[in-house]
């Protein structure tokens, strides 16, 4: 890709981003935005966390978006790349920040017709969250492109860069690990 | 996956059902950072450059120990500041609050307006967030000529400990936000703020 995406300005002064760069980016982050913030939300404690990650990853993508090869991959699977080193980068860096959550589950969408309702949904979601976070870490990664993102096995494959019959094999182990975690926990 | 065993199966259906949802207007203010030429966060170094970049440190440290003693270690500790009511949206009534997390008297990090529904005085899980933004700017609506902009002075907004900071609100009747900026006063009216 030869897109003239960031064209030289003097230091300090605004980037020009050139037109068809501008839909580009758009289009990246309208196709797979969503599936990048809810990948992250699934390992992220918070919507400003997985907002703030999300934002990162797509910065990033867009200024290296000259780097990237349709030939080699797609998209996506660049852009989880990206997504995914983001995570480890503010995991690392979240160890000696403090957290401070304002927004609870601001961010969780629901169906539910009552406040009560909603709120028993998001304890839920809550209590799954924590037991999804207790999981390996590589139990934790297919967990959260499957039901997070929301990609099939051979989506999920493609990212890691694994065969989709090992995606399914870490899927059902982690999937058992989280169930025998609830039930420790005493719950249904 | 249908041939899980009925108990992930019920497993699975609860993990489906939970979606997450961005905020509507991050795509475009992701767009606008990178057209502003914010890069983010600076990535990981190469691992020659971490172990070079922390000999250095280490002498400065060192020699900044020995110089400055402990206080060369303190830096600005998160804050968060909440402060309610006002009228920030024009509607009439004195029920909008303001959240901020800022690094105590440098960098605003997050700063939210919320309409206190639970008349509690503070941020709850309970109010309606009308307006969120992170470190930059952002403008969430087209200026309408409905717009009320206020403007509040002084205070410590930033959680710094002096009054110095003064905040700015577009709002639009009857209860949404379209602009919010928190500025560093620096001497008396009219001379150039600093934004935070």
């Amino acid at each position: 890709m030869t897109l003239p995406f960031v064209q030289s300005a003097p230091p300090g002064a605004p980037s020009q981003v050139s037109p068809e760069a501008g839909a580009l980016c758009r289009a990246w982050y309208e196709q797979h935005g969503q599936a990048v913030y809810r990948y992250l939300r699934f390992h992220l404690p918070g919507a400003d966390a997985a907002e703030d990650v999300t934002s990162e990853t797509f910065l990033k993508a867009f200024q290296a978006a000259h780097r990237y090869d349709p030939a080699l991959g797609e998209a996506r699977t660049w852009i989880f790349r990206i997504a995914r080193n983001s995570l480890r980068d503010y995991l690392r860096r979240s160890r000696v920040r403090r957290h401070v959550s304002i927004g609870g589950m601001r961010d969780l969408a629901c169906q539910a017709p009552s406040p009560e309702e909603r709120l028993l949904w998001e304890e839920e979601v809550g209590r799954l969250l924590e037991a999804v976070a207790e999981l390996p870490e590589r139990d934790r990664e297919v967990v959260s492109l499957r039901y997070g993102s929301g990609f099939d096995t051979a989506a999920v494959a493609e990212v890691l860069g694994i065969k989709e019959a090992a995606v399914r094999t870490r899927l059902w182990r982690a999937l058992a690990r989280l169930r025998d975690q609830l039930t420790d926990r005493g719950e249904p | 996956m249908s041939a899980l065993p009925e108990d992930l199966q019920d497993l699975e259906r609860r993990l489906v059902g939970v979606q997450f949802e961005p905020r509507a207007s991050l795509g475009a203010e992701i767009l606008g950072r990178f057209q502003r030429g914010d890069t983010g966060a600076p990535g990981r170094p190469p691992f020659w450059l971490r172990v070079r970049g922390l000999a250095a440190v280490l002498a400065l440290v060192g020699l900044g120990l020995s110089v400055f003693g402990l206080f060369a270690l303190r830096s600005p500790a998160l804050a968060s500041v909440d402060r309610c009511c006002h009228d920030f949206d024009g509607g009439g009534d004195a029920d909008d609050g303001l959240l901020i997390l800022s690094r105590a008297g440098t960098e605003v990090r997050r700063l939210a307006i919320y309409e206190d529904r639970d008349g509690s005085r503070s941020f709850t899980p309970a109010d309606l967030i009308r307006f969120a933004r992170s470190g930059g700017p952002s403008l969430h609506a087209q200026l309408l000529p409905g717009a009320i902009t206020t403007e509040f002075c002084c205070l410590d907004y930033d959680g710094g400990g002096p009054d110095d900071d003064a905040l700015l609100v577009v709002g639009l009747p009857p209860d949404r936000i379209a602009m919010a900026a928190i500025y560093e006063r620096r001497g008396p009216p009219g001379l150039p703020a600093e934004l935070r």
